[in-house]
């Protein structure tokens, strides 16, 4: 009897413990189907938002089966070879980075050069670079450097005050010069400076020098080549120095010392080779590839809401760039500066203490305010107050400026808390002062997580819509800006404007294309910052 | 500049320009922390000057029980049917992001292993990242025809026979091109991670300690998952969905994409039909006045400082309470 009554107990706790891990099960199944539903809804959608900008379904199947062939297997393979060994999986990161990166920095260079005037960028670079490269000639010949440190910024602004006074002056003799020279100055001169001073530090004085003198040596002779035959010599000139020369660099020197990791230097070659090799053999059998709507029209012509073949975005991407690059120079120095005052300066205690605590809850509600209040601040400030014209860049810039400072300044602020207190005891113990001990050792140890946080809130200020139609900002130009204080607008913008359109070929191509575009932007700034900080948790 | 450096050996004294320069650059530094003031006085200047003559003209009365928006045609500036319109985006947006977020923490908290939290998390915040504008396109072009092909959709509540009204039934009417309903839902898309990284910042702070006494009394996991943790950090937990909402409230370009700019009192007591059509919300209108020719002067263009300055007040407001809900409900462990 008493045995009995134990085992249907057991029996009855049994089940309820069966329940109890069924209800745990379902639950932890729960959970698991909640966190993905978010990302997988987004990700059919943007499913959606690509097959309708490629059009997949119009190619037939052999195409499918070239690429397949010369692109996706290759590709796969040095992959998976390339998954076991660290030294190459290292070095093709490298090689991927220094040849799709160089790209990219080549084209937007010119892009945005070659519609800001190049005569112009020139003439304000020239003025801007020369008094510091002198006040630095000057710093080597003295032993007294006290004054080094302010007076590179503040050559800095000299420079540029003078080339906005004598603008009239010199933009004249300038004009003379043909446009590559310019480009040449700009971008081949840097380079082969960069290439001088890394070299140098290598392997000695005469490698370096003889390293550069090569660079611009190729840089004019790519420019004597390309004007022989006909080419664009500007173009050529700005991708041999931004493109081919680093591409050059970093594949020499893992060539050269790297023996282990030496493969991975063909992985970007394998994609464009790839790349190369299924266009040639799909033209040469003549397969119908998709009829996609992310075509180099879309990217080099001008909007077009009549005909969706014409409709492009070039003056959208390059607005959008200038933009946010501009925003970039006025936002993250006051925000990497704030946020250096709120974790290095401020006191914890006093009247100065609760001055931070006021400015740190006000950062944090900064941030919550909704970004179309930005854009009545932007209307406000600079339209009414300044006096600006409607719609132009500076007024952009500006408002996405004061948008992304508080996340400029959060990040940063977290960047700088990461370093380690010893450090800034140890500089302080050797006799450094507070702004030594910042520019040595607490700056460059926040570098990484700082470039991260400002990456991130670029991409975050690239899709920012809503102020930019605030402050009027155009819809529709036809040409990119022309300057700082000419109107511009921006790819979102456009994505929005034409949103409206209900022509199929716009509403399910074009248009998703443009987003496309906007998505691969964001997707490489947000790749950038992902490598940055991959790169600085390996270190650490 | 003019007297020299003493940079002597044995000095430990710095040179008085030393003394400066740190000054200068301390100064410097400061001033930049406290332009972030400065930013916050001129929002408040540059909303309240224009909204204060926008009221001198009409009369905040009206422009607060008003029930009709019409700005650019009738002159009509009731707020109501634009805060109408946010509360359905915002009420339906929370219905899907607050369930989902905090079951997202709980998952990356307590579940899942180092390596699934390190490719959800990234992919999470992804949500988080993606323009409005396109949030707002998907919306319009893919979400609102997707759903439509499950509706219309009716059933009754109460069994038939029964004399009730006949708005009892429960009826969700096919949707409009521009519906508050896929606006929803891609607003909800996009406030998810923020509910989910503060929720699951607040669980990951709840001390290991509480949780090792669940196990030690035989709770099991669920349990302790929803006894123990999910209750110790209701003042996180709290603080996310306040600020996730008060994200949806100024969510603008995705609401204004798909949600049309028509804007409604809400219908009752059919409370579907409201998801059904198109509505405007408060940043819309903002979107809409700024968008149309006349600016610059006029009480309509004022009417969209007026509206900013609603909108400033209902977030802040929202966002200070989160902080104070943090703050004071904080468990000190």
């Amino acid at each position: 009897m008493e045995t009995e009554e134990t085992t249907s107990d057991q029996l009855g706790r049994s089940t309820a413990l069966r329940l109890q891990q069924l209800k745990g099960q379902l639950f932890e199944v729960a959970l698991v189907a909640a966190t993905l539903v978010g990302i997988l809804a987004v990700l059919a959608l943007f499913v959606q938002i690509s097959s309708d900008a490629f059009q997949p379904e119009t190619a037939s199947p052999a195409w499918f089966l070239v690429y397949l062939g010369t692109l996706v297997g290759p590709t796969a393979a040095f992959t998976l070879y390339a998954r076991r060994r660290p030294a190459v999986r290292e070095t093709n990161a490298k090689a991927f980075a220094a040849v799709f990166g160089g790209l990219l920095l080549a084209l937007v260079t010119y892009a945005v050069v070659d519609s800001l005037s190049p005569y112009d960028v020139f003439t304000y670079a020239f003025f801007a670079s020369l008094p510091p490269a002198l006040v630095l000639a000057y710093d080597r010949t003295t032993e007294d450097r006290t004054y080094t440190g302010p007076a590179i910024p503040a050559s800095i602004i000299v420079g540029v005050a003078v080339a906005a006074l004598l603008y009239d002056f010199v933009r004249g003799p300038i004009g003379v010069a043909a446009e590559w020279i310019l480009y040449f100055g700009l971008v081949t001169v840097p380079a082969a400076l960069l290439v001088w001073t890394l070299t140098a530090s290598r392997r000695g004085r005469r490698s370096g020098a003889l390293a550069g003198g090569i660079v611009a040596a190729g840089g004019l002779a790519v420019a004597v080549a390309s004007i022989v035959t006909g080419a664009n010599a500007s173009l050529l000139v700005v991708l041999y120095s931004a493109f081919i020369v680093p591409t050059g660099y970093v594949l020499w020197r893992s060539v050269r010392t790297d023996p282990e990791g030496r493969v991975g230097v063909a992985g970007p070659f394998v994609l464009l080779g790839g790349t190369l090799l299924g266009a040639a053999v799909v033209d040469q059998f003549g397969i119908r590839s998709p009829d996609s709507f992310l075509t180099p029209n879309l990217l080099l012509q001008s909007w077009d809401g009549l005909t969706a073949s014409n409709a492009g975005v070039y003056p959208q991407i390059v607005g959008s760039i200038i933009i946010v690059g501009f925003m970039a120079v006025l936002a993250f120095p006051v925000g990497i500066g704030a946020a250096i005052y709120l974790e290095e300066y401020a006191p914890d205690t006093g009247l100065r203490g609760r001055l931070a605590t006021i400015l740190e809850v006000n950062i944090s509600n900064l941030a919550g305010v909704p970004s179309v209040v930005y854009g009545l601040l932007g209307l406000a400030l600079f339209r009414r107050t300044l006096g600006f014209g409607t719609g132009i860049v500076v007024t952009a810039s500006g408002t996405l400026g004061l948008l992304i400072l508080p996340i400029v300044i959060v990040s940063t602020q977290e960047a700088l808390r990461s370093v380690p207190d010893d450090l800034r005891q140890g500089s302080y113990g050797m006799g450094a002062s507070r702004w030594q001990t910042l520019r040595e050792v607490v700056l460059p140890e926040a570098i990484p997580g700082t470039l991260t946080g400002t990456i991130l809130a670029l991409a975050r200020a690239i899709g920012e819509t809503a102020p930019l139609v605030i402050i009027a900002i155009a819809t529709t130009t036809y040409s990119p800006p022309s300057g700082l204080f000419s109107s511009g607008t921006a790819l979102p913008l456009q994505i929005f404007a034409a949103s409206a359109n209900a022509k199929p070929e716009f509403r399910h191509g074009v248009v998703p294309a443009a987003a496309v575009v906007l998505l691969i932007l964001m997707l490489l700034m947000n790749a950038t910052a992902i490598v940055i900080r991959n790169k600085y948790g390996r270190e650490n | 500049m003019s007297n020299e450096p003493e940079s002597g050996v044995g000095s430990l004294q710095r040179s008085g320009f030393v003394v400066r320069k740190e000054r200068l650059y301390g100064r410097l530094i400061a001033a930049c922390a406290v332009l972030t003031i400065v930013v916050t006085v001129g929002i408040i200047l540059a909303l309240s000057g224009r909204a204060l003559s926008f009221w001198s003209e009409i009369s905040p009365i009206m422009y607060f029980t008003g029930t009709s928006w019409s700005p650019v045609i009738a002159q009509d500036y009731g707020v109501l049917p634009l805060i109408s319109g946010t509360l359905i985006v915002t009420v339906f947006s929370a219905v899907i992001a607050l369930p989902i977020g905090l079951a997202a923490a709980i998952y990356l908290s307590e579940y899942a292993s180092d390596k699934a939290r390190s490719i959800l998390k990234p992919s999470l915040e992804i949500l988080a990242g993606v323009p409005t504008v396109i949030y707002g396109y998907m919306a319009l072009v893919y979400v609102t025809p997707m759903i439509d092909r499950f509706l219309p959709f009716s059933a009754q509540i109460i069994p038939p026979g029964v004399p009730v009204l006949p708005e009892f039934t429960f009826v969700m009417p096919s949707l409009g091109t521009f519906n508050a309903l896929s606006a929803s839902v891609v607003v909800g898309i996009m406030i998810i991670p923020m509910v989910s990284s503060i929720s699951e910042d607040a669980l990951s702070a709840v001390p290991d300690s509480l949780r090792q006494g669940g196990y030690g009394l035989g709770s099991t996991k669920f349990d302790v998952s929803t006894r123990i943790v999910v209750p110790s950090a209701t003042s996180g937990i709290v603080a996310s969905y306040v600020l996730a909402i008060s994200r949806a409230i100024g969510e603008t370009m995705a609401v204004t994409m798909a949600m049309g700019m028509s804007p409604q009192m809400p219908y009752f007591p059919n409370v579907l039909r409201n998801l059904a059509e198109s509505s405007q919300t408060i940043t819309a209108a903002m979107v809409q006045i700024a968008g149309a020719d006349s600016l610059g002067t006029g009480p309509t263009y004022e009417a969209m400082f007026a509206l900013g300055m609603t909108l400033f007040a209902i977030t802040l407001t929202m966002n200070v309470l989160a902080e104070l809900v943090r703050r004071r409900f904080r468990e000190e462990y």
